[in-house]
């Protein structure tokens, strides 16, 4: 990259002057294009990625290396600490070992809780989808010049933390809450229903709502970009709106859909707060909540780490999968 | 307590998560201490009534020479549990010893294994401790703790005589006594018809599936597996029997499929407040729990159970001072304050949880308005701890297969 970055710039300048630019530049035409403000030493561009890279490599590489470390590694005999062992030759797979019976074994208690977060994960994004896709559409097509202001109305939540907001769901849907009242007064239940009593749909529909932000935003940043003229041509061409929107908007906004689904279930996976506050039931644990038991109790730190890197290795698949979109469409965009 | 309730509310907020992740990370970075026993040396040393234990107190130890002055403008750093400790009771302390211009500064943590990693790290030179029991001989053994100049407590005479030369600390040379608490079966008599303490096993009512979505177990894999056992007649809390703990086991998955109970350590909230009607709590919750009973709502709907015979768990807290503080003579006045009568039934007034105090009669805590008369049986009583059962530290090994145990709970297998 660094060595390309450079003769790029040049090139750049070379051409707007009257003869085209020899590579490797001369002196003469180093010190020219120096001259015009367009030469820079080879560091000047990537030192622009070097916070970029010390933030990557001093807090996601280096702690990514203690949670191998510590999941290969032993326990302190007195206080049941995990002792990370950093030379890999001496790693031990004991966790996964463990790991794998706990899910895979006669006693595979762990299964249910992986199956469970992967569909409450699927559910919860699908729905962020389906209430999200409409409101950017009609943000980015029909709001006109409410716009800004829808859009500042949608990021509000981003405003109250994440906790209190859980907080006062948990208030809304207590047995006497808001929720139950309103749904009672309107004959839809008959009984108030017991939404913070271990129930999946409850933990579902709160990582919904907490989620739902960045799909709206991921969304509308993708549908914002379709060209209106695309969809101009197709209605000058026949199409219907439905068929507008099925072949042209839709398969345009692809990228966009793809990008809000990793956004919003990337943290899904991880998270632990929402079944906590929402539930606290082992019946809806997530594996999330499993990584917070272990972290919390002595001696279950190596099973923690085992479990955090199980959980990125099985995450990896669908984000390559995302990775190589990208650029196919990246590279079909650009033919 | 809010003690251990508070306890595992923070340790699930985000940002503590982030602490506890933090710190496993900074005291991986660390160092590693000398933390005693080596691999191979069998471990550390385990105390209990029948093995009662003596800490050694080496000569390089840091204990401290009679009748030295309290430190001059000092800032005493106290390290305790959340909301364990009543900021007047703090005041009161500045306030006696303003003439040498005392400060204390309380940090808190949310359970034993995250204050053990900070303190680890060593970063904070805290002065006073507020471990359980079962961590004693850990921090002990890990060289943590300053031994006590007992010249500096007499308060110590205050104190239930029990606790003046405890079975997990001989002749008290680490550590002095805080609150004492059971742990047994709270309901409401307005959302519960049955009298749960009439009935012929209490413990049996958690399982009952008219309660569903309406029951709490305490988040502690100790406590939550120990009155499982003690459902099931079985009164080793520290047992190593494998058919016990699968007993354990498939009662508590059991538990998890038909009653769906909810699983903190909020038991002082989610009663007043009706999130549960029948609860698993700590005696020292209850008597607090008045306090969260939402306006208007009069707390003695609510009921405290432990056996009337005393064989329920029973338990401690303790103070102790860290050997990295600065301030050794202002930490044992300050440890010698909580151990007066006065400051420690303030304490309580604040806290619900019971001193061991010689002068404050468990009979007279209802009259003393202490203690609501309709939770009486959350008293703690001296003869408790002849009868009653305790949580003491696990041989890991044990500890580990308590943890499947937990794990398999927690699960929702």
């Amino acid at each position: 990259m660094a060595t390309k970055e450079a003769p790029a710039a040049t090139r750049e300048s070379g051409r707007a002057g009257p003869k085209l630019p020899r590579w490797p530049p001369t002196r003469g035409a180093r010190r020219a294009s120096a001259r015009a403000g367009a030469w820079h030493p080879r560091w000047f561009w990537p030192a622009f990625a070097a916070p970029g890279m010390v933030w990557l490599v001093v807090l996601f590489l280096l702690p990514f290396y203690v949670v191998l470390s510590i999941a290969f590694g032993a326990v302190d005999p007195l206080f049941r600490t995990p002792v990370p062992v950093w030379n890999p030759v001496q790693w031990n797979p004991f966790q996964f070992q463990l790991l794998y019976d706990r899910v895979f074994g006669p006693d595979g208690f762990l299964g249910p809780a992986f199956v469970r977060t992967f569909v409450y994960v699927a559910a919860a994004s699908v729905l962020c989808l389906l209430v999200a896709y409409p409101v950017a559409y009609y943000v980015t097509r029909h709001a006109g010049r409410r716009k800004g202001l829808i859009l500042v109305a949608l990021l509000a939540p981003f405003w109250v933390s994440y906790m209190m907001r859980m907080l006062a769901w948990v208030n809304l849907l207590e047995s006497d809450g808001m929720v139950n009242r309103l749904l009672v007064s309107v004959g839809v239940l008959r009984e108030p229903f017991p939404w913070l009593a271990g129930q999946p749909v409850t933990v579902t529909l709160g990582l919904v709502y907490g989620y739902i932000p960045y799909m709206v935003l991921a969304l509308y940043a993708g549908l914002d970009r379709v060209d209106q003229r695309l969809l101009e041509a197709a209605r000058d061409l026949g199409a219907s709106r439905r068929r507008t929107f099925l072949l042209v908007t839709l398969p345009l906004s692809r990228q966009a859909i793809l990008a809000g689904l990793v956004v919003t279930s990337l943290p899904m996976f991880g998270d632990y707060f929402t079944n906590d506050l929402l539930s606290g039931s082992p019946r809806t644990s997530m594996v999330g909540n499993l990584v917070n038991d272990a972290i919390g109790s002595p001696g279950q730190g190596g099973q923690a780490a085992a479990l955090v890197l199980v959980m990125i290795a099985l995450l990896a698949v669908p984000m390559l999968g995302y990775i190589r979109s990208t650029r196919r469409a990246a590279r079909e965009a650009g033919r | 307590m809010a003690r251990m309730s508070r306890r595992a509310f923070l340790s699930r907020s985000a940002a503590t998560a982030l602490a506890v992740s933090g710190g496993v990370l900074l005291s991986a970075c660390g160092k590693r201490d000398e933390t005693g026993a080596a691999p191979g040396t069998g471990g550390p040393q385990l105390a209990s009534p029948d093995n009662p234990v003596t800490w050694p107190i080496p000569a390089d130890a840091g204990r401290i020479a009679d009748g030295l002055a309290p430190e001059q403008g000092a800032t005493l750093r106290v390290y305790n549990w959340t909301e364990y400790i009543y900021k007047k009771v703090v005041q009161d302390f500045e306030k006696k010893y303003r003439k040498y211009d005392v400060k204390v500064q309380v940090s808190t943590y949310g359970n034993m294994e995250e204050a053990v990693a900070k303190l680890r790290g060593g970063q904070v030179a805290f002065d006073v401790l507020f471990p359980t029991y079962d961590y004693l001989g850990k921090l002990v053994q890990g060289n943590f703790l300053r031994p006590l100049n007992h010249s500096y407590i007499p308060n110590i005479e205050q104190v239930w005589p029990a606790f003046q030369n405890p079975w997990y600390d001989q002749g008290w040379n680490y550590s002095v006594p805080y609150t004492i608490y059971t742990t047994g079966v709270a309901w409401r008599v307005d959302k519960v018809k049955d009298d749960i303490a009439r009935l012929p096993n209490p413990y049996e009512a958690l399982w009952d599936e008219q309660y569903r979505g309406k029951v709490g177990i305490l988040d502690d894999y100790r406590e939550a597996i120990g009155m499982t056992l003690l459902k099931n007649g079985i009164t080793d809390l520290n047992t190593g029997n494998q058919d016990h703990l699968n007993l354990a086991r498939d009662q508590l998955v059991e538990l998890a499929k038909t009653v769906r109970p909810r699983v903190n350590t909020n038991d002082y909230i989610d009663l007043p407040e009706g999130k549960t009607w029948i609860t698993q709590a700590w005696s020292g919750d209850m008597v607090n729990a008045q306090y969260y009973m939402p306006k208007g709502q009069s707390a003695d709907v609510m009921r405290y159970w432990f056996p009337a015979d005393g064989k329920g768990p029973v338990n401690s807290d303790l103070l102790v001072l860290l050997r990295t503080g600065k301030n050794p003579v202002l930490g044992h006045l300050f440890l010698n304050h909580l151990l007066d009568h006065d400051v420690a039934v303030e304490n309580m007034s604040w806290n619900g949880y019971q001193p061991p105090q010689n002068k404050l009669n468990p009979a007279e805590l209802v009259s003393q308005e202490l203690l609501p008369a309709n939770l009486k049986p959350a008293t703690v009583l001296p003869a408790y701890f002849g009868t009653g059962f305790r949580y003491l530290e696990l041989p890991g090994e044990v500890d580990d297969r308590w943890h499947a145990v937990w794990q398999e709970f927690k699960a929702g297998a």
